[in-house]
């Protein structure tokens, strides 16, 4: 009887036990779950594994208010239709209606009626040549046509534009089907800008941006960085022919260690017995081709010591020049 | 680290910024913050009193406020040249962030490394290079070795 009685005491002992064992178990630490070092750094390389996205794709992009700061930050006043207009490109167009096309939208809703910016583009690239070629004859009206082109070129070149353009972000506004945005589109769309602001607020305001953001990438420039001369001595002789001064003597001025591994040959170019220019060289070709050189710099007035460029605005000068006419 | 050591970079601006005209050079602001965390408490004072004034005053740059739930507010800064930097705003006032605001303002965009010198120049020498003659009395090169000076022009 008290071994019946005595069992299910036991039983239940040996159950209380287990039931203790069993929290006890649950109360010994375990190994944390959620602290997986490795995720992070997982991610992270996920994330630079990702091909670039468009910033309009990520989150937080308002179209419109992007473009009005847009406008606000390059200080210009800009219809901002016309805005809108100059960042469309035609590929996009194209591509845009193609995607509605494979959606199975009706004819009707393809259709985007947006104009593209070729004719603003077009606008814009003639009035800043224009403009820039009007600019450089004013500032050195020594220089032949050639080689003003050739600025002008340098500054409207493909590589130069769409450098700006990317330093003033436009490829986040530019709705082209491409991405990464090409480098002609990129010049394209910079163009289109120009003509967007001609047509909103008139051709002065669009010299003065013209003037503002292409020409500080001059600074430091040689001219014969912008300007391939093959042969600068025929150029000296035209010049010279043309000013009625009799043709440069090149003469070796100063030489030293001819027979070395490092010779240094100073050749200078005389017109009636005046040195014109000296320059310097390796051998005595190269010392009197940078010798002519350094006199078609001098010629042209575009040394390394010319004036920087005046970039006050004229409305100020008229101002100065009202008040003085005033007192 | 020594000077070497440590990355660098030349004194510079984008796009000669300011030689034209000056550009602002921060384009996009997004400010993310939680409605209930006690860590974004000044953060959340920051957007009642003073993200409207902000954006009034800087129409150039374009201000997101993006409220989720989050345990570190944080505010992103997009720069023109593609430069991103993000700042942590836990449990800052609203006085720090306006100043944390502010200087994002009033940066570049280009790397904050050590700037070599506080000056820069594409030209560092107006002498130029050094070469042989370089001080020498230029009749040193007419003469030739072992003629003597018959007559010297200053006499």
């Amino acid at each position: 009887m008290a071994a019946a009685l005595l069992q299910p005491l036991g039983l239940q002992a040996c159950r209380r036990f287990l039931a203790a064992a069993a929290g006890r178990v649950t109360l010994r630490p375990q190994p944390r779950r959620d602290n997986k070092r490795w995720v992070r750094a997982y991610l992270e390389q996920q994330r630079r594994l990702e091909p670039p996205m468009r910033r309009s794709e990520k989150p937080n992009w308002d179209y419109h208010a992007e473009i009005q700061a847009f406008s606000y930050r390059l200080h210009e006043k800009f219809s901002l239709d016309l805005l809108k207009t100059a960042f469309v490109n035609h590929s996009y167009i194209e591509s845009e209606e193609a995607r509605r096309k494979m959606l199975g939208l009706e004819k009707e809703e393809i259709a985007l009626n947006l104009k593209d910016n070729q004719q603003l583009s077009e606008q814009g690239a003639s009035f800043s040549r224009c403009y820039l070629t009007e600019c450089f004859e004013k500032a050195f009206p020594k220089i032949p046509p050639a080689g003003i082109e050739a600025i002008v070129n340098f500054l409207t070149s493909e590589e130069l534009v769409s450098y700006l353009a990317r330093n003033l972000s436009l490829q986040d506004l530019t709705l082209c089907a491409e991405f990464p945005v090409p480098p002609n589109m990129l010049q394209q769309t910079f163009f289109a800008v120009i003509g967007a602001l001609h047509q909103s607020s008139g051709p002065q305001r669009t010299e003065i941006f013209v003037r503002d953001f292409f020409i500080p990438q001059l600074i430091g420039k040689d001219l014969f960085e912008l300007w391939n001369v093959v042969n600068p001595m025929g150029l000296l002789m035209e010049e010279l022919a043309q000013r009625n001064v009799s043709p440069p003597e090149p003469r070796l001025t100063r030489q030293s260690g001819a027979t070395t591994a490092l010779p240094l040959f100073f050749v200078g170019l005389y017109c009636d017995k005046k040195l014109l220019a000296e320059g310097t060289g390796e051998t005595i070709l190269a010392a009197e081709e940078e010798a002519s050189r350094v006199a078609l710099r001098k010629l042209y007035g575009f040394t390394e010591n010319r004036q920087p460029w005046d970039y006050s605005s004229p409305k100020q000068e008229q101002k100065a020049k009202n008040v003085i006419s005033s007192n | 680290m020594t000077g070497r050591g440590t990355p660098s970079r030349y004194l510079a601006s984008v796009l000669r910024n300011g030689v034209g005209r000056y550009v602002c050079q921060l384009q996009r602001l997004t400010l993310t913050l939680s409605r209930d965390a006690p860590s974004s408490r000044g953060a959340r004072e920051y957007v009642e009193e003073k993200v409207v004034d902000f954006a009034r005053q800087n129409p150039q740059i374009v201000f997101y406020v993006c409220p989720k739930k989050i345990r570190i507010p944080t505010v992103v800064a997009e720069y023109l040249n593609g430069t991103v930097e993000e700042k942590f705003l836990t449990s800052k006032t609203s006085d720090e962030i306006a100043e944390i605001i502010h200087k994002l303002a009033n940066q570049s965009g280009l790397e904050i490394i050590r700037i070599r010198k506080p000056f820069h120049t594409d030209n560092p020498s107006i002498q130029g290079q050094w070469h042989p003659f370089t001080n020498k009395p230029s009749v040193l090169s007419v003469q030739e070795i072992g003629q003597q000076c018959l007559s010297s022009p200053q006499k």
